[in-house]
Order: structure tokens, then sequence, then C-alpha cells
């Protein structure tokens, strides 16, 4: 229960196996050949020096037995720079280990983004903003601690242990075999719990994810929440959440931290092995007091990496899940018609709708519309509330393909035809003017950057939008807020207006665009708007009837069919849906 | 906070690394025992972990003196005092564990509390992208210091102590090798610590900067895409990545220097008491034994030395994180949604000489009106007029700076906010549905969620049909914001939940903006039917809506006049004016 919506989006945005992501992951990794091959030779030079050191050390302690100060000074003196060279290993080792890791996080950030441009928009629909902002911030993060140190720790790691063992079996081929006893219930161990592990990294995650989620959709429902007064539920939802967080981290670590406390004891029993035994050999006279302390402490450094592999192996489990969550959204396919869409858009005659029937899911949301837009024509598309009319525009500005029929722009299906290149013909003025944080200037910018601040102000000017604006304390140049929050819905409407025409584009669809802003200054807008649509193609979305003197046409659509056609005096005077409409509007409301 | 600012002179230095623990305690008072269980274990564990060098010293001189049997009984000491201090370990781990967690949990709590409880104009200095980096990822980076402080930071302190006093009982001369390696230590830490915190800061600013990027392209997709703004899109984001990734290599490249040179400067000491031990073992002939174990215990903690450095890097970037949340937590922009009368009220709303200012400009000028209970009334005025600010005051999303609103005579001032927006509901501009049922959305604000209430309150504000004729009805799922609903479907969500609290007062802020004229016309009729005791207020530009209003106000340039519906001439096209009164006909 608690999980569903984790579970459906897993379903939703396929992820691929842990190693899967791996070994992608290390492709990524060593396409950066400079920085990958000097952290591997630091790495190397780490291993080895730090094998080394116990060797000098036992030389240094059989010096002092055998009362030699200058092989004592000339060991110690080894002991000491093999330090130095650990230091500068290690630098060049977490400098270049840090590079690697940021790169590769910044570079599966930005292909996310890209394909995030990419998707079909039904993926939004799908998917909780909060979700899809954790797999490219958060999960993307869960990777630098696993790259940057995890990973190179245990290849230094397991180096050493590589080049201790092969020196101590130079040294000692018995009291070796004496030191690995332990080794192979120390992995046996180890591997015994992977499963386990991994089915708690998994429900660690799931479970800060739902609390991401939780928190942005509170973020960006405060003000509902607040309206409605039910602070208090939001508080006693997100707390089951955080709960379950709390248990789910407490699980996982109880095992961890098991782990942890036996790797110590079979430790012991490593060194304590390694003692007798080498007690028992020196007794045969077949080892040096030096070299038996080596052995210790090679012992002892056996269990380092080994305690870091399994820490690793959470790290890695992890990080693999949150690196295949984010090659989730990489992978995701694009809208289908992006791909192999290559046709140039050049608009010379006409749109067609042909047969065109398109469905969210269940019923139709358009039956069967057929409808012909000449090169600057402009057509009005009226109806009332889920007509179907904003999922025309949609199928229109090819954010949807329709389920059946076709779209023809001069006869060329809109499939294939290059969406960038087609949407650059056009200039939308949507429902939900969505607004970026910055001036307004900025926002009007977004769609021409090329465009400056006086040609706004012109056409600011041009269409009486200065007395929209005229409370801004700074003018256009005011910030607006998150979303335009400090604006009211009519200056953002305005802004999205200003935007779309900035384009100069040769269509303009444009869906409601005054419905929330006052009569006087739409009146305003209206009589310069005849003029800037000269030659120009409008689709004009309304239920509101003062903008339709701009259009030739007006199309009438009730539920999900056209139901009439025809100029604004032919469908007044029949008596139809039309009529009926603007009869509410203008008429008189004793009538009801 | 003076004590999290770090610049205290002398001591404070030393101590700032544990900076953010000072804030981190005031979210584990009630964890005070598990706490002082925790440090009680790690000085156990560290105490026997030591206890395994001078063990292997003794065995080694034992071997030396060919004394077996005592190798033997060295051995297994070894393998009791390890045992024990891993079981020790367990406590330390788990618990610490258990601390950041506790921590993380209580602090999630405070944060979320405070949040939903911040006024209106919080939210428009913020936003919710960079709230959301501060309400995890902040949280995140200052759980990780506490868990790493309690394992690792707390242990490391006393394996240096315990490493001295060992190396005391050994020789006093290493132990005095010792006194001098750890200041050198300490100061390497300290300029550690001080390169990078600025550095921190930004990368945290940075990381809030991506989500808010993410969270606008995300929501703005269709605008994005319409204008086919992709390509510009990735360039900021990009942007944001690059400085992020330039503020990591300038740490990485302090880390390298600083983090290293702590175990080299302990390498350095345990040469030094390497060369000083052999020259006095062979000058005294002694045994080796101690030697070996001093030397060893330089072994055992070189590493934890080493990770140090890191334990910096934490408490920086936990530092960094805390300031942030602290925003968050300053209760300065905090609502009480409790303080003052607990009563529900109703009746006449009356606007008492309102004056409002946003950023020094006059948005409202001495507005007074009245409105009678059960009143239907319609307010209108040009974009940007202050409709909308003038109906926030109502509920208290802002205050007015001069006047007083009062409710049945009451002023809402004195009224508990939970009780006031009880009495009041506020149907938005912006509709935010969360996912869930449409009957989770219905009732959202209501106790009173039973199927019966709901259907009603959906048919009065004509959804009901939309709902019903779908598979699910009531229990179809609604994605995040409602992205599969129509604005004007939306809207009416948010009208049928308004409804079913059943308010004195209804305020509809331009809420059927995106309804068509005969359906808004219809859920006016339905309100006024089912709830005539209701006073109404609806801002709208809309014509017919004016008309069916008992009263109009005009509200323009933050002076509000009274309208009779009369005086509303029809905006109708220039060109059809002619078939005006055919149409009417």
């Amino acid at each position: 229960m608690a999980y569903e919506y984790e579970q459906e989006e897993e379903k939703f945005i396929p992820m691929q196996k842990g190693s899967r992501a791996f070994g992608r992951l290390l492709k990524d990794i060593f396409s950066m050949r400079r920085e990958s091959s000097i952290l591997i030779g630091a790495v190397l030079t780490t291993a080895i020096a730090a094998t080394l050191y116990p060797l000098s050390l036992a030389f240094a302690i059989n010096s002092v037995i055998s009362g030699n100060f200058e092989y004592l000074y000339i060991y110690a003196t080894i002991f000491f720079l093999l330090y130095v060279v650990q230091f500068f290993s290690n630098r060049e080792r977490t400098i270049s280990s840090t590079v690697l890791a940021q790169s590769v996080i910044r570079s599966l950030r930005e292909r996310a983004f890209e394909n995030l441009q990419y998707v079909p928009v039904t993926f939004f629909g799908k998917v909780k903003t909060g979700y899809l902002i954790s797999r490219i911030t958060n999960d993307g993060e869960t990777l630098s601690e696993f790259l940057t140190f995890q990973l190179p720790q245990v290849v230094s790691g397991v180096a050493t242990v590589i080049v201790s063992i092969s020196i101590m079996f130079y040294y000692d081929f018995n009291l070796t075999l004496y030191a690995l006893i332990v080794i192979p219930a120390l992995m046996g161990f180890t591997l015994s719990l992977q499963g386990k592990v991994r089915r708690n990294y998994l429900r660690t995650r799931r479970s800060i994810a739902a609390i991401t989620g939780n928190l942005s959709e509170n973020i960006n429902a405060v003000r509902t929440i607040k309206s409605f007064n039910v602070e208090k539920n939001m508080e006693e939802r997100f707390d089951g959440l955080n709960n379950t967080n709390f248990t789910a981290n407490m699980k996982a670590s109880l095992l961890s931290s098991l782990y942890g406390s036996s790797i110590r004891v079979i430790e012991a029993v490593g060194v304590a092995i390694v003692l007798i035994a080498g007690a028992l050999q020196l007794k045969a006279g077949l080892a040096s007091v030096g070299i038996l302390v080596a052995f210790v402490v090679y012992v002892q450094e056996f269990f380092e990496p080994v305690v870091q592999l399994s820490q690793l192996y959470n790290s890695y489990q992890s990080s693999m899940v949150g690196v295949a969550r984010i090659y989730g959204i990489i992978d995701f396919p694009r809208q289908s018609s992006t791909e192999n869409a290559t046709m140039p858009a050049d608009f010379r005659d006409h749109i067609e709708l042909r047969g065109v029937s398109f469905s969210y899911g269940e019923d139709d949301a358009l039956r069967n519309i057929n409808i012909k837009i000449r090169k600057g024509e402009k057509i009005g598309i009226v109806g009332h509330t889920g007509a179907g009319k904003t999922t025309l525009s949609n199928l229109i500005m090819k954010f949807y393909s329709p389920t059946e029929g076709e779209i023809l722009l001069d006869g060329q299906n809109l499939r294939s035809i290059s969406t960038g290149d087609y949407r650059k013909l056009i200039a939308p003025v949507l429902q939900e003017p969505f607004m970026f944080k910055g001036s307004v200037y900025d926002n009007v910018l977004f769609s021409n950057p090329g465009a400056s601040r006086e040609q706004i102000d012109a056409l600011v000017k041009r269409f009486s939008l200065g007395e929209v604006f005229r409370n801004l304390p700074d003018g256009l140049k005011t910030n607006i807020g998150e979303m335009g929050r400090n604006l009211s819905e009519g200056q953002r409407q305005a802004i999205s207006i200003l935007r779309a025409f900035i384009r100069d584009p040769e269509i303009l669809i444009l869906d409601e665009p005054t419905s929330q802003i006052d009569p006087y200054s739409e009146k305003l807008i209206i009589d310069s708007l005849s003029d800037f649509l000269e030659d120009k193609t409008l689709i004009l979305i309304t239920h509101r009837f003062s903008m339709v003197a701009l259009v030739d046409r007006i199309i009438v659509l009730n539920e999900g069919n056209v139901v009439e056609e025809g100029n604004f005096n032919d469908l007044l005077s029949s008596d139809g849906v039309f009529h009926h409409l603007y009869s509410i509007q203008y008429g008189n409301s004793d009538g009801f | 906070m003076a004590d999290l600012s770090g610049d205290s002179k002398g001591m404070g230095k030393v101590f700032a690394v544990f900076g953010p623990l000072a804030f981190g305690l005031r979210y584990l008072l009630d964890r005070k025992w598990i706490l002082a269980i925790v440090v009680i274990s790690s000085v156990v564990s560290t105490l026997f972990r030591l206890l395994v060098p001078i063990y292997i010293g003794d065995a080694v001189t034992a071997i030396q003196k060919i004394q077996y049997s005592d190798v033997e009984y060295y051995s297994l000491l070894i393998f009791a005092v390890s045992s024990i201090s891993g079981v020790v370990q367990f406590v330390v781990n788990y618990g610490s564990q258990y601390i950041s967690q506790s921590y993380a949990y209580n602090l999630r709590k405070d944060v979320f509390s405070h949040l939903i409880r911040k006024k209106f104009s919080f939210f428009e200095e913020q936003t919710s992208g960079d709230l959301l980096s501060r309400s995890t990822m902040d949280i995140e980076a200052s759980r990780n210091f506490i868990l790493n402080t309690s394992s690792q930071l707390i242990p490391t302190l006393f394996l240096i102590i315990f490493a001295f006093v060992f190396l005391f009982t050994i020789n006093p001369y290493f132990a005095g090798i010792f006194t001098i390696a750890v200041p050198i230590l300490i100061y390497i830490g300290i300029v550690f610590q001080r390169k990078q915190r600025t550095h921190w800061r930004r990368i945290r600013t940075y990381y809030g900067q991506m989500n808010e990027q993410l969270q606008e392209n995300i929501v703005g997709n269709r605008v994005v895409r319409g204008f086919s703004a992709e390509v510009q899109e990735m360039a900021k984001f990009s942007g944001t990545t690059g400085s992020y990734y330039d503020e990591y290599i300038i740490v990485a490249r302090l880390r390298g220097k600083y983090n290293n040179l702590m175990p080299l400067v302990v390498s350095a000491a345990a040469t030094g008491i390497l060369l000083y031990g052999g020259y006095t073992d062979i000058i005294g002939a002694t045994v080796v034994g101690p030697l070996v174990a001093a030397v060893n215990i330089f072994s055992l903690i070189s590493f934890p030395v080493s990770f140090l450095g890191r334990l910096i890097v934490f408490s920086e970037n936990a530092r960094a994180g805390i300031s942030r949340i602290q925003t968050v937590l300053d209760s300065d922009k905090d609502e009480d949604l409790e303080l003052g009368e607990k009563k529900r009220v109703g009746g006449n709303l009356k606007f008492d000489h309102i004056s409002f200012k946003r950023e020094g400009f006059e948005i409202l000028k001495d507005i007074s009106f009245e409105v009678k209970a059960g009143e239907f009334v319609g307010l209108t005025g040009r974009t940007a007029a202050g409709k909308s600010t003038l109906v926030n005051l109502i509920p208290r999303f802002y205050d007015p700076v001069s006047g007083t609103i009062s409710i049945g005579g009451t002023n809402v001032s004195k009224v508990s906010l939970a009780l006031l927006r009880n009495s009041v509901a506020f149907v938005p501009q912006e509709i935010n549905l969360i996912s869930g049922t449409i009957r989770q959305n219905i009732a959202f604000g209501s106790s009173k969620g039973d199927l019966e209430t709901i259907k009603w309150a959906a048919r009065i504000a004509r959804i009901s049909d939309f709902i019903e004729a779908l598979p699910d009805a009531y229990e179809t799922m609604v994605g995040e914001r409602g992205i599969t609903l129509s604005g004007g479907q939306r809207q009416r969500v948010a009208i049928a939940r308004a409804l079913l609290t059943k308010p004195e007062i209804l305020i509809l802020d331009d809420a059927t903006s995106s309804v068509d004229p005969e359906t808004e016309l219809e859920i006016f009729r339905g309100i006024r039917e089912n709830l005539s005791g209701t006073t109404v207020i609806t801002v709208t530009h809309r014509e017919s809506a004016l008309r069916f209003s008992d009263r109009v106000l005009s509200l323009n340039d933050g002076v509000l006049t009274e309208e009779t519906p009369v005086q509303h001439i029809p905006v109708v096209p220039d060109k059809f004016r002619d078939e005006e009164g055919e149409a009417d006909a």
C-alpha cells in the first residue's frame, strides 16, 4: 500500500539490473582516458606502497634485534618514504577520482535532462515531479560517495591484498597458508548476506523517494492546503512516511552493524592463528620475529579492504539503484514522432485534419474531426468546457499524435515532419501560461532569446498592455517569483501573449488567451490584433465571444464532434449550440 | 546560532568542526541516554581495540624470549579483546545509525511543520525546487555528519587519547614524540576547514538551483516544447551543473592536499618512534615487543586519522546545509493556526478602511464596504487592480497594512486561523490537486468525507456527470497537479472541494475562468439553492457572472466602487453590433 505509486513508477520507467547499469557506468568512466589512467596509476602506487611498508617495518625490527644501526636508519627512512609516496599518489587519486565522479554525474544529469525535453508529454502525467527531480538530483548524489571514495578504495584494497599475499608467500609459504585460513570464512559470510542487503537498500531508497515526493507535492500545493486548513492532516501523512523511512533505515543498519562486528571477531581469529602458527614456525627456526610482525600487520590489513568491500557492496547497491533510475530516464523512448521525423516544415498552403480521433484512454476526446485550414485563414473553435477544444490544439501543436486519422501540413503527414522545425512555425498562447522565475522581460524573451527589450516595449505599447503591468514596482524588470506567483493571472496571460507575439509566427494558436484579462484591456488587445494577424494563420480557441470578430470561420465542437461550422452570422441565426452559448453570455439571465 | 558561526577565536576554531553537532543535539534531547551509551561504548571499544597492539607486542616479546606458552596466552587474549571490541562496536554502529536517523526524523518533522505553516509571503521569495532541496539533501548532509561524528569522529578522538596514554605507559618518550604530531594535525584540520567553507556553501546553493530548474522545466514542459526552447533550457541547466562541478573540483584539490597530509604527519611520528625506539633498544639490548606495540598502535590509528579529513568535509557540508535549513526553521514567517478565539465566524463581512501595500506599492487604498450574509457579490475591475489581493485578506493569507476586516462583527485577526479558514472557503486561481482519487481530492478539506456528501458537492459544482461517467467514478486517480483533467474540470473539482466544507463565506477567485459561461451559471445557481446562507464573493470579468450577482463591486487602481449589474454593457464585437438585437430576440 505504502509504495503503490513507487511500484507503478518502476513499471512505467523500466529499470536495468544493477550489474548492467554498472557496466554502462564503467564505460562512461573509462571514456575519460586521461583521468581514469591517472586514477588507476595513483591507486596502484598507493596499493604497492601500502604493501611494502610492513615489510620495511619488518626489516627495521629485524635490524634492531640484530643490533644493526645502519639498516635501522635505512629501513626507517624507507618506511617514511613509502608514506611520502602515498601522500602524492593519494593526492592524485583524490583529485582524479573526484573529477571522474563529478564528470560522470554531471553528464548523467545533463543527459537525463536532455531526454526529458523529448519524452512524450504524457510522461509527465504519469510521473510525479518530486520523484523525477529526486531521480536526477538525489540519485545522482548517491553516486558521488561511491565513485569518489569507495570504488577507488576497493580497487586499491584488492591490489593491496594481491601484492601482500604474493610477498607473504615469497617470505613464508606455510605461515601464509595459516594467515589465509580465515579468508574463505570471511568471503562466504559476506556473500551470504548480499541478497538481504540489496533488499534493505531498495527499501530505504523507496522510502526516501516517497518522502521527497510528498514534500514536493506539499510545497507545490501549500496555498491549497492553507485555504482548506488541512495542515494537520498533511503533517500526519508526512509523519507516516517519515516513520517508514526511519524503520527501513534501522532495519538495514542492524544487518550492516552485525556484519561489522562479526568481521572484527573473524579478524581477531586470524591474528591469533598467525601468532600461534608463527610461534611454532619460530620454534622450528623457520621464520624471523620481524617477518612475524609483518604478517600480523598484513592480516590486519586484509580486513580493512574486506570491511570496505562490504561497505562498498552497500554503497554499490544503493548507487546502482540510483544510476539505474537515472538511466531509466535517459533511455525512456522519445516521442515516437521525433525519432524519424526529419522532413523540414514548410507551410505554404494549408493544414488539414483528416478523420482525426483522439483518446486519452477510455473515451474518445475527439471523434472523426475533419478540418482544413488555409494559410492566412483565421478560424475560431468554440464549444462547452470539455468539448475537446484544448485537445484539438494539443494535437495541432504535436504534443500528442492522433489515435486515428492524420494531420497534414501541405499534404505531408505531421508525423514525418521535424517537430522542432514545425513548432518554429507556430506560437501558442496556452490556457495555463507557465512562468519561469525571473523578470517579465526574461519570460517574454524565453520564446525568442534574440529579441531585444525595446521590441518587447514596442509590443507592450502596440497592444496597450502597459496598463496591465502598471502595478509592478520595477516595471517589466520586476522579478515575478516562481511560476509568476507574484503576478495576477491576467498579467501572466499578458506575458504569455507577448511571448507568442514576439516570435512573429506564421501560425498563432490562442487557447483562451484573454480569459482572465478585463474586458477593457481585452478590447484594446483585440483592436490591435487584426493588424498584427495580417498574413498570419490564426487558430483561436474560446468560449468567449469578444474575440470572434477576428475570425473568418467558426467551428463548434460538442462532446468531441464538430457540430456546426460557418461564419458568425450564419451560426447565430441557426438555432444551434453556438446560438445557445452566445445568448447565455450576452442574453438576459432572467431566462434561466 | 553564534556557536555555529565557527568564527569565534581560539579554541572555538578547534571545535568548529562540532558546530553542526550543537544544532543536532536540539533534535536528540529525547535520545540523551542512547547518546551516552554510544559514547561509553565507543570508549570501551577503542580501549579494547588498542589492547590488541599491546598484546601483539607482548606476544612478540614472548616469542623473542622463547616463552611459547605465553604466546598462546597472548594470542587468546588478542582474540578475547578483539571480540569484546567487536561486540561493543556493534552498539556504536547501530546506536550511531539510530541517533542519526532519529535526528533526521525529528528534524524533517520540524521542517515540515514549519514549512506548512509559513505565510504566503514566504513562498513568494522561495522557489519550491530549492525548498525541496533544503528539506531533503540539506537534511541528509547534516545527518551524514551526525552519523559519522558518532560512529567515527568520537571513536577516533578517543583512539588518539588512548593511543597517547598507551604510548606513555610503553615509553614516555614515545608519547612525547606523539605530542608534537597532535597540534600539527589540529592546525592542518583548521586550515582545511576554513579553506573549503565558502565552497560548500556554493555547492549546496547550486544543488538547490539544480532542483529549481528541474522543477520549472518539468512543470513548464509544454511551454518549453511549444516554443521549441529545449536547447536553450539544456544550456541553462548545463550552466548550473557546470558551476556545481567546478566547486566540487576546488574542494577535491583542497582535500587532496590537506586530507592526505594528516596520515603523513602520523607516519612521521611513527618513523620518529621507530628510529628512537630502535636506537635505544639496540643500545639497551632490550626486547623489541614494546617498540612493535608502539608502531602497531600507529598503524591502527593511521586509517581513522586519514578519515578525519573527510569528517571535516562532512562537517562543512553539514554546516552549509544547516544554514539553509535554518531559513525554513526561522519562525518569523510562521503562522500560528491556533492562536485567538476558537469560534466559527459567520454573518456579514465588513471591510473598514483597509489599505494594503506590497514593496512600497499601494495596492488597496482605504477600502470600506459591507456584504450581508447570504449575498452573492461579483468583484470586478481591471487586470491587476488588486481584486485577488482584496479577497486574499479575508482568510488572512495576507494582513492589511491598516484597517480591520470583521465577519459577523468579529475582527478576523482575533479569531484563530484554523477556525477562520474553516468558515471561509477560498478557491484560488491556481488549482492544485493532490495525487490520489477524485474522491480524496474533493474530501481534502473536510472530515465529512462520506460519498453521499461528496456526490452532493460534485453535483452542485457540475462535475458529477463527468466523474460518474468515468469507469472508476469517484475512485479515479488524478495525476499530480491533476494533469489528466482539463482546466475547467480541475476548477470544478476545486469548487466541489470548497462546497463540501459548507462554508459561511465562499470566495471564488476567478475560479470559473476555464468553465464555459453556461456551466458557470449552473454552478452559481446550484450554490444559491443549496447553500442559501453562504455569502459568495466571486472575482470575475465575465458579463454573465456579474449579471447573476446581487451586487457588483468594482475595484480600480485600488479604489472600490459599487456598481449595479445593469450598468455593464456587454462587449460585443463591433462588426456584429447591428445584429445584436436579433441575437437577443
